[in-house]
């Protein structure tokens, strides 16, 4: 169990701006990582900084264990696989695969035959001899993973490679690349923004925010621990609801706070009795039931169905959203009722938003 | 190094070298307060002893400058108004369509743009002979200079106007506007900042224009400041702090106005207009 | 009548008469005379006949005469040499400082423009202050020079005939470096930085990335600056009137000087139209370089 990239109390600054705060991040030799949060979160910060692109302002990386302080990105050797690909346009694409081992010295046969190797399993050895800008955009992308492969990196680096793709071509080269990486063996550090990428595609997700880690971990360690409201929030669609509560008196229960509803809630570990908090309920994890059946008794306010699943609004506040498989014979005005499995419900604290503790 | 002592680093080296370019302005300033006979002095000294700061008032009279000067301002005011009457709408239909007749248009005036004053004015000079043009010697600059500069000021206000997205003037129209509406109250305003970086450096151009107005303009009275210099230095002249005084007279106003400017001129030229 | 009216302030008809003037006046001024131009080069002009549209028509005798005169073909020779060195001291220099500038530290934008200043003054002030600068024996320039170790005695600029041209050519690459340099800049920021970033990744160092990436990206930039550079060059007229007027024994002298020096010193008229021609179909081939290398966009 080698590890392959090790952060230690890494810091950016950019100017007064803490870009990176005491990060430390350990990854494994051919683990896929996913670095996931929302903009501005420090995640492309931190890939570019891994890639040399950007300079660490305290703390130490190590890369197959060597020290990458003041090492300049080509001296590296890791690779990466830009958002717009940044294709040499005046290139073919074989030129473009040729590139990296041009500019080391070796010969132009010898990398004209490793460039065919490499086109032969991204399915490229048609499209050698054209220009970047007569490709399609899924064919460019492989393109970039093709010039990354080439070189044999000790990592692969992805800047949210598939956000200038179209929906479908999305879901096609998300398996694509796992593939590719399962098939090389390579170590493979992957940024977006979008977490049903990161929790299909990683061994192990990272979530930061506002330049932290806010928890690291396997896709459904996440989703079924998050250990505060913000992981709990982001990691899912459609997202977690959340119910401001407090804690009942016997310790055991909550009273769930939906507006004019106020409602009694099993949770299944004691919490301190009075304690303010906001519980957590995933959409899917809502039971529907008719009205009289049920714990909760809610007016549904908007009824959408996308033929495959129903998303239903309630109107309380604050608005819960539920989601049922296949068509539903729920319509907007109806009053419906709800149930909940006690394991179901997560409790966060009010104020901090860290889970509350259990076991 | 750090990254900021590698930018202070750069920035010494950029005002070295700004100083060495600039240098033959410097010089130019202050030839123009040596004495006369410290001008000669070898090895030329880099700073007057005694700066004559009276220099200026003499070469003022003795050259007539105010009337020079005058005339510089009329032609070069000419020029500008009617280079920006007439290529202000010029550019705005040429940036608004796309088809072969613009093409040819913007062809002929690119063409246009690149003969030399000096090879133009033969048969300029002998058309407006013909006409009687030479009778009114500084209009005819003011229309050689215009038909000279019009095509850069096309080629500049063409990509201002392409600036402008077209959603606004049919925005326009469909509140109501007429084309000469939408133009005059949406497209033209937005495009002013572009036509007047435009019109200064027309106008710059202009003011030290020489070629034409040597030619053309036989009547001392008339001749704008440029001419007025060029036969202060005859073939073996040596009053040259006087020259460099009528010099910085005559240029610093240009200067003035540059570097007041100098962002707007330098976004303008670089924001497109050249590609 | 209303369909007139309403064309022209609805429709078509207020297009054609925006661009209609302007171009009617562009023909008028430029086109005409250039047509004049060609025409008066095969005839016989002198000052009485001036007046007059018809005068003695004497097919390509102007050219032959001018192809005679033993200066014609020195004179060209120095035309091509003030051009390519021109051209070339202000892409270098041009090129160097828009490198420079490019790393874009604080300050770089506001610094670079002032060195624009040397563009926008007039041609003959700027002759006149390298006049004298030029200076055989007072002449800043000389000093430094000997200062430095660089010569030993004065080198005389202006009246020396090996050095007359390299004078003009000197303050025309001081006049034309600073737009060179912006036009450049406007190609270099037009390359994509990522491509920068993957080319080192990708192993490049900085020789590397200017070579592989930054020059070929820039080809088409560069085709059009050179295109231009030529034009303006062969603008150039005030420089050569406020130093050297083409002297000493036509050394200094170019065609776009010498045929107005013809019209309006000699009063030949028709040899002036006649090198004129044959100047114009340079720059025409020159413009049409320069068209071909800029791309147009579409309005945005």
């Amino acid at each position: 169990m080698t590890i392959q990239i090790e952060l230690t109390g890494v810091n950016k600054h950019y100017g007064a701006f803490h870009a990176l705060k005491n990060i430390d991040l350990s990854i494994e030799k051919g683990t896929f990582v996913a670095l996931v949060g929302p903009s501005g979160c420090g995640k492309s910060t931190l890939l570019r900084s891994l890639a040399g692109l950007e300079k660490i302002t305290a703390g130490e990386m190590k890369i197959a264990g060597d020290l990458m302080t003041n090492v300049p990105p080509r001296k590296r050797d890791v690779a990466m696989v830009f958002q717009s690909y940044a294709l040499y346009p005046h290139m073919t694409v074989e030129d473009n695969l040729t590139y990296s081992l041009r500019i080391r010295g070796i010969k132009k046969a010898e990398a004209r035959k490793a460039a065919a190797e490499v086109a032969a399993t991204t399915g490229l050895s048609q499209l050698l001899g054209r220009y970047p800008r007569e490709l399609s955009g899924g064919q460019r992308q492989r393109v970039a993973m093709s010039r990354a492969i080439i070189r044999n990196p000790k990592a692969f680096l992805f800047d949210e490679p598939l956000s200038n793709l179209d929906a479908a071509l999305r879901v096609h080269m998300r398996k694509e690349i796992r593939a590719l990486h399962d098939r090389l063996g390579a170590t493979s550090v992957y940024v977006t923004h979008d977490q049903i990428e990161a929790m299909t595609m990683a061994d192990h997700v990272v979530v930061m925010r506002d330049g932290v880690i806010e928890q690291q971990g396997q896709p459904l360690e996440l989703y079924d621990s998050p250990a505060n409201r913000f992981v709990a929030g982001f990691i899912g669609s459609p997202a977690m609801n959340f119910i401001p509560a407090t804690v009942n008196a016997d310790g055991l229960s909550l009273t769930v706070n939906l507006g004019t509803l106020e409602q009694n809630l099993q949770i299944n570990q004691p919490l301190p009795p009075g304690r303010h908090v906001t519980a957590g309920i995933r959409p899917e994890h809502f039971r529907l039931t008719s009205a009289d059946e049920g714990t909760f008794r809610v007016p549904v306010a908007v009824v959408e169905s996308t033929g495959s699943a129903t998303y239903v609004t309630t109107l309380t506040d604050p608005e819960l959203t539920l989601v049922e498989t296949g068509r539903s014979m729920i319509r907007a005005g109806e009053t419906i009722g709800l149930s909940i499995n006690p394991d179901q419900v997560h409790v966060f604290d009010a104020g901090t938003g860290t889970r509350l503790a259990r076991e | 190094m750090t990254e900021s002592f590698h930018n202070r680093l750069m920035f010494v080296i950029a005002i070295l070298l700004a100083i060495v370019y600039l240098f033959p302005l410097y010089w130019m300033y202050i030839t123009a307060l040596k004495s006369g006979s410290e001008m000669f002095a070898t090895p030329p000294s880099f700073w007057p002893s005694v700066p004559e700061w009276g220099v200026y008032a003499e070469v003022w009279q003795s050259r007539n400058m105010g009337r020079y000067l005058w005339n510089s301002m009329v032609i070069a005011t000419g020029a500008v108004v009617l280079i920006s009457v007439l290529g202000t709408g010029c550019a705005y239909v040429l940036a608004r369509y796309r088809n072969v007749w613009v093409d040819i248009g913007l062809f002929l005036v690119l063409m246009l743009q690149v003969l030399p004053a000096s090879l133009m004015i033969t048969p300029i000079f002998v058309g407006f002979s013909q006409f009687g043009l030479l009778e009114t010697p500084r209009l005819a600059v003011i229309l050689a200079i215009a038909a000279k500069s019009m095509p850069f000021f096309i080629v500049l206000v063409r990509a201002t106007f392409m600036s402008v997205p077209m959603e606004l003037e049919e925005a326009a129209l469909v509140d109501g506007n007429s084309r000469v509406g939408a133009f005059f109250h949406i497209v033209l305003p937005l495009a002013r900042n572009g036509i007047l970086v435009s019109a200064i450096l027309i106008f710059m151009q202009a003011f030290g224009e020489f070629v034409y107005s040597k030619s053309l303009i036989q009547a001392i009275e008339l001749q704008p400041a440029s001419v007025g210099l060029n036969s202060f230095m005859g073939p073996n002249t040596n009053e040259w702090n006087k020259i460099m005084a009528y010099a910085t007279i005559y240029v610093t106003p240009i200067l003035a106005i540059f570097v007041l400017l100098q962002r707007r001129i330098v976004s303008g030229l670089t924001s497109g207009a050249l590609k | 009548m209303k369909r007139i009216t309403s064309s022209l302030t609805d429709g078509k008809g207020f297009d054609i008469v925006l661009i209609a003037f302007p171009l009617g006046f562009l023909f008028l001024l430029a086109g005409l005379p250039l047509i004049y131009n060609v025409v008066m080069s095969f005839q016989e002009v002198d000052m009485f006949s001036l007046g007059s549209f018809a005068r003695p028509f004497v097919g390509f005798k102007n050219y032959i005469d001018l192809f005679a005169q033993p200066e014609t073909w020195p004179i060209l020779k120095n035309t091509a040499l003030f051009v390519v060195a021109s051209i070339a001291g202000q892409f270098c220099i041009g090129f160097g400082l828009a490198l420079f500038f490019w790393t874009n530290f604080p300050g770089a934008s506001w610094l670079r423009g002032l060195f624009l200043v040397s563009w926008v003054m007039p041609g003959l002030v700027v002759g006149a202050i390298w006049n004298w600068i030029l200076s055989g024996d007072f002449g800043v320039l000389n000093f430094l020079l000997k200062e430095s170790g660089i010569v030993d005695g004065n080198i005389f600029w202006r009246s020396d005939p090996t050095f007359s041209l390299w004078a003009v050519v000197l303050a025309n690459v001081w006049l034309g470096t600073s737009f060179n340099m912006i036009l450049l800049s406007v190609g270099l920021s037009g390359i994509p930085k990522d491509l920068f970033e993957a080319a080192e990744l990708d192993g490049a160092n900085a020789f590397q990335r200017f070579w592989t990436i930054t020059l070929p990206m820039m080809r088409s930039s560069i085709g059009a600056i050179i295109a231009l550079g030529l034009i303006f060059t062969l603008q150039q007229f005030d420089l050569f009137a406020a130093i050297t007027s083409g002297g000493p024994n036509n050394s200094s002298n170019v065609a776009q000087y010498w045929a107005w020096d013809l019209s309006f010193r000699q009063y030949d008229f028709a040899k002036g139209a006649a090198i004129s021609v044959i100047m114009i179909i340079f720059v025409m081939f020159a413009s049409v370089v320069y068209v071909r290398s800029t791309r147009h966009e579409v309005r945005g």
